[in-house]
């Protein structure tokens, strides 16, 4: 590490150094979430690596994998097509939502074959790049200022929009979120967000507060169509018994009644953090916890130590939507946070949310290796 | 490096700085989401008492709730239970296309008329019903039509899956599952209490019981040209009615309502004049006086006249009889003697405590008071002790003869399965128990060597009275119409059972010399139905025990 950097900050370096810069004990760290899964995936199957741990590993294998390659490829060149890859995403959710409309029910992905690609997944990671870019190019004055603000506004709005469309409206709030995270770190004025949240919050309290309580229900199942079909509130009850059934230490693997038993419903997806809780108690709970602690502080350090406004915009909102997953799916097991349905990130089993997580985490350790490349406003190799 | 550029790097390294700022709130915001989301841990994994969440929230397996609780026999065989049958309605407002919608019921429900759905479907209603209890499968071919404005609610009916069996205890219910008669009206507030308790309601009958004895009065109603008929068993230590059967009867099952002759149960719904059959209860009360002895004779030589009445003796022998005899040989006019003995108060007295003053008392509505002479002086007094000028229901009957022969205790009948031992103090002593001993061996006699001889039956000791009265018809005694009754009971040595059997209007046939008397009509049923129904009560065939008395009967010629 201590050689690459002496190398000179504008000088590219090969794969092989780029590799040998790899922060190995980040990658360790996801290793061992991912494992967290594979255990309580083999666990929720009575003790089987079929259905979803098996499937899962390979998942992850080829999603590292991917990780790997987007961390070594110059960051210059992921500037460059952050755009075009943008607007290929918002292309592929336009199709989606045409064949939405044209086929029966809510499609959201297209099929290629090994697996169900989620556009309105690839566009949470597509967006973060192109504003990260839109902001790289400006100045702090020109950050500040209110006709700056259109461009990232319509690059939120129109996937957003698609989104709502399709309908799915907890991914399109993830989308808006990570959107808003970028444009409060790229400069935006202070004032906006702090008059933006004393607006938003109030309103929705008002409003949820003069809703009779079918109409709370609705929305609800709006944010979630599959939510809960056994009754209001099944899924929170029966992941905080078994949670509290757990207690220090847990059960056991493959001891838990609450999952083993087909108590909790959406186990091996939305609800495994309750199984986790139920099976290895408070310290396998607080275990995870700590590995996203480490994983989240890590990204942050990369944003306060990389040169480029781009790498630093980059990595902060893969972190920032990466800690709204883990932080949203825990509160919701935890019962604080009505059902929504977002995955745990790298345990949950499903193959979309886990390569958008990795290729995430691949863009922030690929800001990690170019950390002293400097990038020029155009974005051109410099 | 150009100037520019180092004023663009510096105006970037600003904007990088405001980055790095900033970046410190979300960093704070990570921390408190790593904080909360621990602390909430903590909470629940330690300090939360779950238990109570545990209960409440174990998933629920609602129990089935029926509209009507079951009915079963003593045996625990369903006599009346609910099946799933919903009913189809329309919400006319929400149906469109009203002529294609009635088209598609109708190849649905083929028995409905076009028009008349039609029309419902066109109605201004808010709600009609359209078809009641539909099958599983129409109800699903419905559902398959799939129009918002058809409903199919959910309804049971109610199924008596022994059909005419036992309608007339059971009763029935009408499509709205309101009872009509029987025991599920009498118990309506039970059985319609589903939420109180589910449990089914046992009654005392014995369904085989009940089939022996319908199947052996309907085939003697049949051979005998009888318009109607009436059957019971009844244990006569408990009370408990194992059979009641009234021909004719209906099937609870079909949904148009039985005609009234078919509603009518007989056993208690109409009194009768039981003839001979009183004879019992004349000769009891004597006994029981201490007025008469077994021993007593009476002359039956001639037709005694009192007043302007003369009272003759259908198989009049002659001669002086004693007590035995005029028992046996269903003297009238040894009974009219017997009973200027015992006075007309005594008679009432006696009467009355076997509750032949009152209605009977069983789970049934619509039972019937006794027809009392209006004055009842010394000829009245005479024609009831041979059971004519007065009328008793078959149950008054049944459960006084009981009364006879149980020891003496008048124990009310009951539809309802007694668990428990009656106990023996409670019930009424009406005759004591060493009359009752003597009434055992009178009834033997009458089957052994009296009217009764045709209900004999190898191996089951019975023993029984005939009847014959005349049939009040518009106020006036008819020569022709006649009931025709047969009490038995059996074993004699220790009865256990009253079996009864009675026959309207019967017609004599060849066979039986054209005669319908209680004899040759209702003693062969009641021997027919001892005959197999002994076996499956677990009466013990026995060999021959001779009668006490029957050194008292003088069999002459006459016989």
């Amino acid at each position: 590490m201590m050689a690459g950097r002496l190398q000179g900050r504008r000088q590219s370096k090969s794969v092989f150094q780029k590799l040998s810069e790899l922060n190995i004990f980040i990658v360790v760290v996801v290793i061992m979430i991912a494992m967290v899964g594979f255990v309580l995936l083999y666990s929720v199957a009575g003790g089987s690596v079929d259905p979803w741990a098996k499937r899962q590993i390979i998942r992850f294998v080829i999603g590292m994998f991917g990780m790997v390659v987007i961390a070594v490829i110059d960051i210059r060149v992921w500037m460059f097509l952050a755009y075009p890859f943008y607007f290929l995403s918002l292309i592929l959710l336009i199709i989606v939502s045409v064949m939405g409309q044209t086929g029966m029910g809510a499609t959201r992905w297209i099929n290629l074959g090994f697996m169900n690609l989620q556009p309105s997944e690839l566009m949470k990671i597509a967006l973060i790049l192109a504003l990260a870019r839109y902001y790289h190019c400006m100045t702090k004055e020109e950050s500040g200022q209110y006709r700056r603000l259109i461009v990232p506004i319509l690059l939120i709005a129109a996937p957003v929009a698609l989104v709502v469309m399709q309908p799915d409206l907890g991914t399109s709030l993830l989308i808006i979120a990570g959107g808003v995270a970028i444009l409060f770190c790229g400069g935006a004025r202070l004032w906006l967000f702090i008059v933006g949240l004393m607006a938003i919050i109030p309103t929705a309290i008002g409003a949820w507060s003069f809703m009779k309580p079918y109409q709370q229900d609705r929305v609800l199942t709006f944010l979630n169509p599959e939510r809960d079909p056994l009754g209001a509130g099944y899924h929170s009850i029966q992941a905080k018994i078994a949670v509290g059934s757990g207690g220090v230490y847990g059960k056991g693997f493959i001891q838990g009644s609450q999952s083993q038993l087909n108590f909790l419903p959406e186990k091996q997806t939305d609800f495994i953090f309750t199984v986790l809780a139920e099976e290895f108690g408070l310290m396998g709970g607080v275990m995870l916890l700590g590995l996203y602690m480490i994983l989240l502080a890590y990204a942050l350090i990369v944003c306060m130590s990389v040169r480029s406004q781009f790498g630093r915009l980059l990595s902060f909102g893969m972190a920032v939507t990466f800690f709204l997953y883990m932080f949203i799916n825990i509160a919701m097991n935890l019962g604080m946070v009505p059902v929504v349905g977002v995955p745990l990130p790298l345990v949950s089993y499903g193959g979309s949310a886990m390569l958008t997580l990795l290729v995430g985490i691949g863009f922030v350790l690929c800001a990690a290796i170019h950390r002293d490349t400097t990038i020029s406003r155009g974005g051109a190799f410099a | 490096m150009r100037s520019a550029d180092l004023h663009i790097e510096g105006v970037k390294h600003e904007a990088i700085e405001v980055a790095r700022n900033r970046l410190m709130v979300p960093a704070f915001l990570f921390v408190l989401g790593f904080g909360i989301l621990v602390v909430r841990l903590v909470s629940i994994g330690i300090f939360e008492d779950i238990s109570d969440q545990i209960t409440h929230a174990r998933p629920v397996t609602t129990e089935i709730v029926q509209e009507r609780v079951d009915i079963l026999d003593r045996n625990g065989v369903v006599l009346a239970t609910n099946l799933s049958a919903p009913s189809l309605a329309v919400r006319p407002r929400l149906i469109t296309e009203p002529e294609e919608t009635a088209d598609k019921i109708v190849a649905v429900l083929p028995d409905l008329n076009r028009t008349s759905v039609l029309n419902k479907l066109k109605s201004s209603h808010h709600f009609l019903y359209i078809k009641r209890n539909l099958t599983p499968k129409q109800v699903w071919r419905i559902n398959a039509l799939g129009y918002p404005g058809l409903i199919l609610e959910q309804a049971e009916k109610r199924i008596y899956p022994q059909g005419n069996l036992a309608s007339h205890v059971l009763g029935y219910v009408d499509v709205e599952n309101r009872p009509q008669a029987g025991v599920e009206k009498f118990f309506n507030d039970h059985l319609s209490n589903t939420v109180r308790s589910n449990d089914p309601l046992y009654l005392s009958l014995d369904i085989r019981v009940q089939h022996i004895v319908r199947q052996e009065l309907a085939f003697a109603m049949n051979k005998f040209s009888a318009i109607g008929g009436a059957g019971m068993v009844m244990d006569i230590n408990s009370g408990e009615i194992l059979a009641m059967t009234s021909l004719p009867d209906f099937d609870g099952n079909g949904s148009v309502q039985p005609a009234s002759s078919e509603m009518k149960n007989r056993n208690i719904l109409e009194p009768y004049e039981m003839g001979s059959g009183f004879k019992v209860f004349t000769i009891a009360m004597a006994l029981d006086s201490g007025t008469v002895t077994l021993n007593d004779a009476f002359d039956a030589t001639e037709p005694l006249k009192v007043g302007r009445r003369t009272i003759n003796d259908d198989h009049a022998k002659e001669r002086i009889l004693n007590v035995p005899e005029i028992f046996t040989f269903s003297s009238n006019i040894g009974s009219s003697l017997i009973i200027r003995e015992v006075g007309v108060e005594q008679q009432k007295n006696y009467l009355q405590k076997f509750g032949m003053f009152e209605k009977t008392v069983v789970e049934l509505t619509g039972l019937s008071r006794p027809i009392l002479p209006a004055h009842w002086g010394e000829i009245q007094s005479m024609t009831v002790s041979y059971g004519h000028g007065i009328a008793v229901t078959p149950l008054h009957l049944v459960t006084g003869i009981s009364a006879m022969i149980n020891g003496g205790r008048l124990i009310p009948a009951t539809l309802i399965r007694k668990d428990t031992a009656p106990d023996n103090d409670y019930y009424p002593q009406v005759i004591s128990s060493e009359t009752s001993q003597k009434m055992r061996h009178l009834m033997r006699l009458a089957v052994e060597y009296g009217s009764g001889g045709r209900a004999h039956v190898k191996g089951y000791l019975v023993g029984g009275k005939t009847g014959t009265a005349e049939k009040v018809v518009n106020g006036k005694y008819s020569r022709q119409d006649k009931i025709t009754s047969f009490v038995g009971a059996f074993p004699m040595d220790n009865p256990k059972y009253v079996v009864f059997a009675m026959l309207d209007e019967p017609k004599g046939i060849e066979e039986t010399f054209y005669k319908a008397t209680g004899g040759w009509v209702a003693a062969p049923v009641v021997g027919e139905i001892i005959k197999k129904i002994g076996p499956l009560l677990g009466v013990l065939p026995k060999e021959y025990i001779e009668t006490k008395y029957h050194n008292l009967i003088l069999v002459d010629a006459g016989k």
